[in-house]
């Protein structure tokens, strides 16, 4: 008897072909975009963001609302990650054909900027913050609200009394005698943890310093004149000396980002270095003591403050598939310059931008002063426009230098990291 | 005389096969397609799209990804963090299996009677499953974290921090613990199901014949279970060969990314490090290797089994 099943195998190649053909938006450049227009000359336009605990659903269905009400014909569907993050959904999106037409959160790089549509040509895009630094190959194709600043150390100001210390410490030298003092009174010197927190925090600690060493770090790094773990061992040989010491906590990586924070804002460590949007997070705290902030120290010789850490705060982009480009352009440019919108948006995430007043906690006031006493903004981490490193050194290099943690010197760690970039090179 | 001739014998053909008609092949195509079109989609399809996109450079963005051949799964070989994740997997996966074949086994041992007690037991044993595996690793990051509910007990009467997550080892063994924990109660649910289905008759003779509890259950019951057994391995097994999500939530696969798995590489490759075509690459090595466990267990244990029935 002849078996039914070969007769099968063509109707399942059919059904592949046909699938793999109907499901792989990230393999045509299709217009393939889900949004659209609906009946009654109604445009939707899909944004895919972040959604944070300060950026919650809410927020952003609120925050798209005034735009709505002024543009009747534009409906904003606001929609949150499917996968772990905007990073995840976004290729997942692409691939089944799916694009939104506005995504948030990402910035551009080489992989990302030919999916995206080039702003340069709008006149109100190269005034936004940080948009000109962000710019690959001199076109823009993210824009931002604001600033975040990264190179910050709040401090407990009842921890640094009680300690002795009067005033915060402006280089290394005085970090680590200020850190000695704070050992000697009680205090865990300075609050790390696991997650990506410990390879951030150093990053955002030896930014001023290392800007003033190797001005063009990133690019030099991409182009392969500098090697990135061999030019930051004196800081892992110096965090190390941190470790051994006591001054930060040797079972911190069993601590979330969140735990790390919440140790800090009840009073169990003295120094807490992180992001501007630290801030936000400080003016729902209730603590019985004061926080103070300072600018990154910087090494011994060298310009105080120093180059201050910034990236874009919420980016967003436009992608070059959108059927609904005019309506997409129209939202984004109201995000990033409507004076409401972006008073908003720097409100709820902890963010800055130059000439913009807003309603400030003592803490955010003194973190703009910061921002604008600083001499100029550097990339963190990963960087961006020109100055990208390989995607995913941030967390190569945040998995690196945890190996401090359990036994691994800082010429490994640092070797680890020349491995890493070596081989996405 | 008169001869009689025996009439021959009435040959009938046997019933061949019924006669096939036209229409009946088409009743069959019908009836199977709807299974066969489900079994394309979500079998065939996805397999065959990681078989291709792990031959290409795809980034997840691009939309002409250029194909590189074989590129990928030659840097699979020369890959350190592929090794050392391969070499946490296949630990969590052999004393996860271990783990939860033991406690499974154990429990449904002692729940096995018909009560209300066993009843309520049953549920209690099954509710951590029920939980998903990132509520399972918050919690459990909540109580066993540096700064968690155990670490304060324990500094309070003034001892030392237990780096359940911040020590490689401890990581390590902490996972599989929580994995197990997790997991065990479906093998008690199966292993139930097995007990229940060893002949009674075979028990009570061995009871007449002066067994003891143990001897019953180590010479009548385990081999009666060997079936089970066999499932259980596999279905663990291939469960923690796969183990991610668990990973992201307990302990974001550090610290130092000693507690990376596979599974979790693959997901990290493919999108935070924009690698797809890579991370289909491993996809395909993790799947032909479970696939072999699998195969090599599943052999291993039927030649056991049939050594027992023998």
């Amino acid at each position: 008897m002849r078996s039914p099943r070969p007769s099968l195998v063509p109707a399942a190649l059919g059904c592949l072909l046909l699938l793999t053909g109907c499901g792989g938006g990230g393999f045509s450049d299709s217009e393939g975009s889900q949004a659209g227009q609906s009946e009654g000359g109604q445009v939707t336009v899909r944004m895919l963001v972040n959604i944070t605990p300060n950026l919650t659903q809410a927020y952003w269905d609120g925050l798209v609302k005034p735009f709505e009400q002024a543009n009747p014909g534009i409906d904003v569907k606001v929609e949150a990650p499917t996968g772990k993050g905007v990073a995840d959904t976004l290729p997942q999106q692409l691939a089944a054909g799916n694009a939104p037409d506005v995504v948030e959160t990402l910035m551009a790089d080489e992989t990302l900027a030919k999916q995206m549509l080039d702003l340069s040509d709008q006149p109100w895009a190269k005034d936004t913050p940080l948009a000109q630094e962000a710019a690959l190959g001199g076109r823009i194709y993210t824009v931002g609200v604001g600033v975040q600043a990264q190179s910050l150390v709040f401090y407990n100001k009842s921890a640094f009394d009680k300690a002795g210390i009067d005033k915060p410490p402006a280089t290394f030298e005085e970090l680590e005698a200020a850190m000695g003092k704070l050992k000697a009174a009680g205090w865990l010197p300075l609050q790390t943890g696991g997650d990506f927190l410990t390879g951030l925090q150093l990053l955002q600690l030896t930014n001023p310093s290392r800007a003033q060493q190797y001005p063009t770090w990133h690019q030099d790094i991409k182009a392969g004149k500098l090697k990135a773990g061999e030019s930051m061992l004196p800081y892992l040989e110096r965090y190390q000396t941190w470790i051994d010491k006591g001054y930060v906590d040797k079972n911190a990586l069993g601590l979330k980002y969140a735990d790390a924070e919440t140790a800090f804002l009840s009073g169990k460590s003295a120094m807490y270095v992180m992001g501007s949007w630290f801030t936000a997070a400080e003016s729902k705290a209730e603590k019985d003591f004061e926080i103070g902030v300072f600018p990154a120290p910087v090494a011994k010789g060298q310009q105080y403050p120093g180059p201050q850490g910034a990236t874009m705060a919420a980016p967003y982009m436009i992608l070059k598939s959108t059927p609904n480009k005019d309506a997409a352009v129209k939202l984004v440019q109201w995000l990033v310059t409507d004076p409401e919108a972006v008073k908003s948006q720097l409100k709820q995430d902890g963010n800055f931008r130059t000439g913009v007043e807003r309603e400030f906690t003592p803490l955010e006031r003194q973190v703009q002063e910061i921002l604008d006493a600083a001499p100029s903004g550097v990339p963190q981490g990963e960087g961006y426009g020109d100055a990208t490193l390989p995607k995913g050194f941030g967390a190569a290099w945040n998995t690196e230098i945890q190996g401090l943690y359990v036994g691994k010197s800082p010429k490994e760690v640092a070797e680890g990291v020349d491995r890493w970039v070596d081989g996405r090179s | 005389m008169t001869l009689t001739r025996e009439a021959p014998p009435v040959v009938t053909k046997p019933p061949g096969p019924p006669k096939r008609r036209p229409r009946d092949g088409w009743a069959n195509a019908i009836m199977v397609a709807p299974a066969t079109v489900l079994y394309v989609v979500m079998l065939i399809v996805p397999v065959a799209l990681a078989l291709y996109l792990s031959l290409t450079d795809w980034d997840g963005f691009s939309a002409n990804p250029a194909f590189v051949g074989a590129a990928n799964y030659v840097d699979l070989l020369d890959d350190p963090e592929l090794r050392r994740a391969a070499l946490v997997t296949l630990l969590v996966a052999v004393a996860g299996t271990a783990g939860l074949n033991l406690l499974g086994l154990g429990f449904a041992v002692l729940v096995n009677g018909a009560s209300r007690a066993n009843t309520f037991f049953r549920i209690v044993l099954f509710y951590p499953h029920v939980l998903s595996a990132l509520v399972v690793g918050f919690l459990w990051s909540a109580i066993l974290g540096t700064n968690g509910a155990v670490n304060n007990l324990v500094t309070r009467w003034g001892g030392e921090v237990l780096p359940f997550l911040s020590d490689p080892t401890w990581a390590t063994i902490t996972m599989i613990a929580v994995l197990v924990w997790a997991g065990f109660g479906v093998n008690v649910v199966l292993y139930l199901a097995g007990l229940q289905a060893v002949p009674h008759s075979l028990v009570e003779a061995a009871r007449i014949d002066g067994a003891t509890r143990w001897q019953v259950f180590r010479n009548v019951t385990l081999p009666a279970l060997g079936p089970s057994v066999t499932v259980n391995i596999v279905l663990s097994l291939v469960t923690l060969l796969k183990t991610y999500d668990l990973v992201v939530s307990l302990t974001a696969g550090g610290p130092a990314g000693q507690t990376q798995t596979v599974a979790y590489l693959i997901l990290w490759n493919s999108f935070h490090d924009a690698r797809l075509g890579f991370g289909s690459a491993q996809s395909v090595l993790l799947m032909l290797v479970t696939g072999a466990l699998a195969f090599v267990v599943t052999k291993l244990r039927r030649r056991g089994e049939l050594a027992v029935h023998q």
